[in-house]
Parts: structure tokens; sequence; C-alpha cells
């Protein structure tokens, strides 16, 4: 049954915010990167035009997540911000370097997703709030405008540092990069790297853990992250 | 139960989780709160070490006390400084053609000030060189009925606005030497103005033709939002000149 070789990872709601923030976040570093370095600002020019797109953009930026929290679709969405927040031993352990992790089964996302997702959420509000200072402050508040330059152009980088991340490691793992296109993962993927997750999955479905399959397999060649 | 609202450890039954993500956010946030509030300190404290960072690797860092370069056409006006005129129209007895020459024979004014940007950005401690507005003015002998200027640039497309006042103003300067040395293109060469009290969109770059006016019309960046009497601070003018 093909239904037992692949798990729902991701919903639609999930993958159309995932994809239409990503948009717009790289909308965001390429007008954001015109204007703050002189080469690319004077090279390019234009600047009204760089600056009203990267502005839309920006106040545009939370739309898709708070619209896909916004209904009775948000299930799986909430479900995974919720996860997100959550720490478990496993997701301390895996900042562990290779040998030195104990192999805990894991949640559906590991400790480096986690950290990821949770500084680019904040990153997009205080980049939101500091540009909307920068831009709609009344002049009276140039001192706060030359704090939230510093904090817009600080994050600049941040945030450039981890979305080149997330799209390394997206690259490097071709199975999650596909998932976030059709939603699906391989149960063997979810055996090797988020085992307490497919438990989750297996139990909330009324399955027997993973058919018949032996004991040994739980800690075989698929396992990369057993000690 | 949803499957996504399980409070049970994934890992061992009656494991509680730690909120490391909802701390991370707030921690951010608070950050950047703190950063907004105390920035212009930390700005400042941060000037030398960052610019000097920024100029050995040719990055600009936050907090850095360097220019941002702003141009609203496709690249920027290269204008010779050999050929370079100034024209002086509109509403005054003698219109002028004054070439960089001519504006190097009358009385230089040099003050050193901040520019200061409206989106926050400032360079501080600049130093600025030229003749006063009002002494061009005065030169071109502006009639009874103007109130206002209209200011232009090379590229064709930034134009700028002031109140016949507020150029009488004695730190507005027609510039052609900032930073110690002549006013490099793309800082707006060979000669750009400089209005210190008002935030740096005022001072127009590649500036070629001063129109005398009986009411103001609004600049490039006021048609964009910003306000027309841009003082720095939101109110009135203090003069930098000492």
């Amino acid at each position: 049954m093909t239904s037992d070789s692949e798990l729902a990872r991701f919903d639609l709601v999930e993958r159309l915010v995932h994809w239409s923030t990503a948009i717009m976040m790289l909308t965001l570093i390429a007008t954001g990167a015109i204007l703050y370095l002189p080469a690319l600002a004077l090279r390019v020019g234009h600047r009204s035009l760089v600056e009203n797109i990267h502005v839309i953009t920006g106040l545009c930026l939370l739309g898709p997540l708070l619209l896909g929290l916004a209904g009775p679709w948000r299930r799986r969405l909430l479900g995974d911000l919720r996860r997100l927040d959550r720490w478990w031993a496993s997701d301390f352990d895996w900042f562990k370097a290779g040998t030195r992790r104990s192999g805990l089964p894991r949640d559906k996302f590991n400790g480096g997703q986690k950290i990821e997702a949770s500084f680019l959420g904040a990153a997009m509000v205080a980049a939101l709030v500091t540009g909307v200072i920068m831009r709609y402050a009344p002049s009276s508040w140039i001192t706060w405008a030359t704090g939230a330059t510093l904090v817009h152009d600080a994050l600049f980088f941040a945030i450039v540092i981890a979305v080149i991340a997330h799209i390394a490691f997206a690259l490097s793992k071709p199975e999650q990069l596909i998932s976030m296109f059709h939603g699906r993962i391989s149960r063997s993927w979810a055996k090797a790297h988020a085992q307490a997750w497919l438990s989750e999955v297996e139990a909330t479905r009324g399955e027997l853990p993973t058919s018949t399959a032996p004991e040994a397999e739980l800690s075989g060649p698929g396992v990369r992250s057993a000690p | 139960m949803a499957e996504e609202s399980l409070q049970e450890s994934p890992v061992s039954p009656g494991a509680k989780p730690v909120h490391v993500g909802r701390r991370t956010v707030l921690g951010i946030l608070g950050l950047a709160g703190i950063g907004i509030v105390a920035g212009k300190k930390i700005d400042d404290a941060l000037g030398g070490v960052s610019s000097a960072v920024s100029s050995a690797i040719g990055v600009p860092l936050p907090g850095d006390d360097d220019f941002r370069y702003y141009t609203v056409t496709n690249g920027y006006p290269v204008v010779p400084a050999d050929t370079y005129e100034l024209t002086v129209d509109g509403m005054i007895r003698q219109p002028l053609r004054l070439s960089l020459a001519d504006l190097r024979s009358m009385k230089r004014t040099s003050l050193v000030h901040n520019f200061q940007c409206v989106t926050g950005w400032v360079v501080p401690d600049v130093h600025w060189e030229g003749v006063r507005l009002s002494d061009v003015l005065a030169r071109a002998g502006v009639t009874s009925e103007a109130t206002a200027l209209r200011f232009f640039s090379a590229d064709g497309v930034y134009t700028e606005s002031l109140t016949l006042a507020q150029a009488q103003l004695p730190d507005i300067l027609v510039a052609d030497k900032m930073l110690g040395s002549n006013v490099t293109t793309d800082h707006g060469g060979p000669v750009r103005l400089y209005v210190a009290p008002m935030y740096g969109y005022k001072s127009i770059k590649w500036l070629n033709r001063i129109e005398v006016t009986n009411s103001v019309v609004d600049g490039y960046w006021e048609d964009e939002g910003y306000p027309a009497d841009a003082w720095i601070g939101g109110s009135a003018p203090v003069s930098v000149v000492p």
C-alpha cells in the first residue's frame, strides 16, 4: 500500500504559506541589498521604486502566515508552530556532534530546524516593526529611527545568513526539500530522522507500530543518527 | 486528540517540553526593542569601530559612520567640473549662470555638521564648504513677489524645494566641497545643496538649476510622502554656524 510508504508532512496551507513567504523574503533580501549596499545602490539606482517594492513586500510579509492561521484550515500549521516551540531532550541532543548524540527518537523537526524557525519568525516581526519606524515614523522620532535603522541593518545580515543556511540544508537534503512541494515524505525517512513523530502518526491512525518489522530495523543502516 | 496537540513527549512519556521557541522569539524581539530605544547611543558608540571594519571589508556595517548612496534614476549623472554651470532663473532681476570658478570666487563658507537621513542613518561631523545659498540669491536679486525656490538636479528627475525664508538660513550651502575635497560624483558633485537643519533628502545632489518662484512646489521625495518642511527633529531650526 502506498499510504504505508509515505506520510503527510506538510498540508497545502503550510506549503502555500512557506512558498509565498519564501518569495517575499527573497524579494526583500534582493531589494534590501540594493538599498543598503552602495555598489548596488549606485548601479541599480531607481531608489524610490526599489524602496516602494521593499516596503510594500515587507508590509505583506506576515500576510500568508496570518491568513494560514485565520480559519479552520490552520490545524496542521498551528500544530507545527507548536512543535517548533517545544523542545525535547532529543532537540538539545541534535546540537551535539554525531557520535556524542544519544540517538533519542526525534520529533518532526530537529533542534536546528526549530531554532531556525524561531529566529526567522522573530526576525520577520522585528524587521517589520523597525522598517515601519524607518519609513512611517513622524520626523520627531529621529532618535528611534536611528535605533530602528541599526536593528534593521543588523537583521539584514542575520537574515541573509539564516536564509543561506536554510537553503543550503534544503539543497543537501533533497527528500525534505521535495516534501515542501508535494507535502509527503517517506516512512523510511521518518524512521531514520523523526522516529517520535512516526510513532505519533501511527498511534493517532490506530495502526500498529510499523507492521511486523523486526526491532533491529529501528537501529539499522537507515538510522544514520543512531550512536 | 489531534496529533499536533499532543502534550506528551515524543521521546518519553511524562517528560515536559521546554518552550525554547517562544523564548527565542521573545528574546530577539526584546533585543530589537532595546536596539530601537537605545540604538542612537549604541550607534554613536559603535561609529569608529564599525566604520573601520566597514572600510576594511568594503561592506557597510550596522552603526558605521558612512554615507548610504541614493540615486533615483538609472545610475547617476556624471557632470564634468570644467563645463559645469549653475543656472539661477525665475523671479530674479538678473539671470545667473555660475561656473565652478564663479562659485569659488564668491564668499566661501565652511561648516562641520551631521548628514542626517530621515530613515535614521547619520554621518556625524561632515565637513562642508561652498557658497551660502542666501549669497547666491542676493547676487541674482530676488524680486519682491518671490516666496519660494525650486531646485533641479542634472539627473532630470530629482527636484527639491525651500521657502525663501528658509533659504536665508546661514547654514544652507551651495556646496562644491565636502569631506575635505571636491564633492565626488556619487555624492552629487560637482555641486550639491547642503541644508544643515533639514533631513538629507533636501540636500539635492547634482544641483544644476535654482528657479525662484512664488509657490512651493513639492519635490521628488515630497511626492513620495516626505514632508517639505523637513526640519531635523520635526521643529524649528538651530543654526550650526559658529
